[in-house]
């Protein structure tokens, strides 16, 4: 997905791309920080047919509804541009030696060098989790570091 | 000065423009129209003549033009001033070569000579930044893909402006056309130095404006356009860009500050300035110079049109939105009083002024309405 960034001087920046059910959709950064959220004509991608005022709290409200999908495709993005590095989803299986077991527990980082970034859990995304953050089946981590690395953790996980 | 008296007129004035402002806002018309029309029913040969408060209004106009160029140059960072150069330049040089000429054939045949020709030419040319982002912003037009594009050539035509007032200034206080040309290339020497270093310039006066309490910020920055401005003037090239580059110069955080502390200045101030032009227009001249201002607003829509639609088809925009870009750079307003608001010493100045009285007030209010009914 390409987002487009078009500068509005002496308004602010507007961002926009298209879904993938064609439709298009932005979002206008005003400079003292209002949003607006922008909602194009079908079959007029020129025109914007409904645009929607938000403030700072509000904007930050929907970026936390929506924020679950959006990490995932921001490290999509990211897996292009750092050369050597390594990014992957590992499911924690019921099976797994680390279910029920923190982080810590599992020396995955002076194991494998590769560490645990993010776990999501419920479709809720954790960010950052510490050493002391309890592995239970079923959530989903994120694991980044060098290619063999991030293999070792996998398999660490994986069980 | 009585003071009393010039309290009266000036309160009674100021009242007038609330009470046009408010039909203005509730039928959706840009308020420069209105203002001028206050202007011409307070002026010489109106219907109720200002005298005592004249001097205060003369000043506070002069200030009006100040605030309007600073908050017009606050508006825009120098990287946006420069992306706009880069991504449009094409269609800002033939927004030049077919605006420019209406005005300039008009002042010809009207005989008012290169100088009034020229003036007049800078008058078709400039569209109104003002009128046009406050349509854009009203109508939910700013997503639109055709808003960039207009934005962009506002931002150009403004700064051709920067150049272009100097020049005509000089030339308009009697200074030879060398003078002129001299004091137009120091002032694009200023614009390029703006344009490149103001990122540092401007850090020192944010540094100083940022850690004042709103108070102090506030007289600073009165203080710091005034000077910057009389200076500007002092050297020719016209307090106004003075202003403007000033503007230009400050950006970021404090640059919002300072909009938000001068905004409030420059709506009344700026009123008094649209009010004063009009003052010194007598309405029985009106008559006689309606015809040329109607061709001219015809003629000067039409070429302002084309160059929309030629912009439009070089970024590629879709059929609607070209005619939406076309449509919405139509209305002229405050630059092209300003610039009028120059040449009124001229030989000639009486007659301009009241030919760009009537052509504002056309395209101001019938340029709205063409943008408001092109969907």
């Amino acid at each position: 997905m390409e987002i487009f960034e078009i500068a509005l001087p002496g308004i602010g920046i507007r961002y926009e791309f298209d879904t993938s059910t064609g439709r298009r959709i932005g979002v206008l950064v005003h400079r003292d920080g209002r949003r607006e959220l922008l909602i194009y004509c079908k079959g007029d991608e020129d025109s914007c047919s409904e645009s929607l005022d938000l403030d700072q709290s509000e904007a930050a409200a929907l970026v936390e509804l929506f924020g679950g999908t959006k990490i995932t495709e921001r490290l999509s993005d990211l897996k292009h541009d750092v050369q050597g590095l390594a990014i992957e989803w590992v499911t924690v299986p019921t099976t797994s030696p680390l279910a029920g077991r923190s982080i810590g527990d599992g020396q995955i980082r002076s194991r494998t060098s590769a560490s645990v970034v993010a776990v999501l859990r419920n479709e809720i995304s954790i960010p950052g989790p510490g050493p002391e953050f309890v592995f239970q089946p079923g959530d989903i981590a994120l694991v980044t570091g060098t290619h063999d690395g991030v293999a070792a953790a996998s398999r660490i996980i994986a069980g | 000065m009585e003071i009393d008296l010039a309290l009266i007129e000036l309160g009674v004035i100021m009242l007038t423009l609330a009470v046009l402002g408010r039909i203005a806002l509730r039928i959706g018309l840009p308020t420069i129209p209105f203002f001028l029309v206050a202007g011409l029913f307070f002026g010489n040969g109106g219907v109720v003549a200002i005298e005592e408060a004249e001097p205060f209004i003369e000043v506070g106009a002069s200030l009006g033009v100040i605030f309007l160029l600073f908050l017009l140059g606050l508006e825009y960072t120098p990287l946006e001033l420069r992306q706009s150069m880069r991504s449009n330049a094409r269609a800002g040089g033939i927004d030049v070569v077919l605006n420019v000429v209406p005005g300039v054939v008009c002042g010809l045949i009207l005989g008012w000579g290169a100088l009034g020709a020229i003036v007049l030419g800078g008058v078709t040319y400039i569209s109104s930044s003002g009128i046009i982002a406050k349509l854009l912003t009203d109508l939910g037009r700013l997503g639109n893909r055709e808003t960039p594009i207009v934005l962009s050539l506002l931002v150009i035509e403004d700064l051709v402006m920067a150049v272009f007032l100097p020049v005509i200034a000089i030339a308009l206080s009697g200074g030879s056309l060398v003078g002129g040309v001299i004091s137009g290339a120091l002032s694009a020497l200023l614009v390029v130095l703006v344009l490149r270093y103001s990122d540092k310039a401007g850090t020192g006066i944010a540094m100083i404006v940022g850690r004042s309490s709103n108070e102090l910020a506030l007289i600073m920055l009165l203080g710091l356009a005034t000077f910057v401005a009389g200076v500007a003037e002092r050297l020719h090239i016209s307090y106004a860009i003075g202003a403007f580059m000033l503007g230009i110069a400050i950006s970021g955080p404090v640059a919002e500050r300072a909009r938000e502390l001068l905004l409030p200045l420059r709506d009344s101030f700026a009123a008094l300035f649209f009010v004063y032009f009009a003052l010194n227009v007598e309405p029985s001249e009106l008559l006689p110079l309606l015809l040329p201002a109607l061709a001219l607003a015809v003629m000067s829509a039409v070429s302002k049109w084309t160059t929309g639609m030629l912009a439009a088809r070089m970024s590629g925009l879709g059929k609607k939105a070209a005619l939406r870009t076309a449509v919405t750079l139509i209305p002229r307003g405050e630059f092209s009083i300003v610039l009028a608001g120059l040449a009124s010493t001229n030989a000639v100045g009486q007659d301009l002024m009241s030919l760009v009285v009537l052509y504002v007030l056309i395209l101001a209010v019938g340029g709205s309405m063409l943008i408001k009914f092109t969907k």
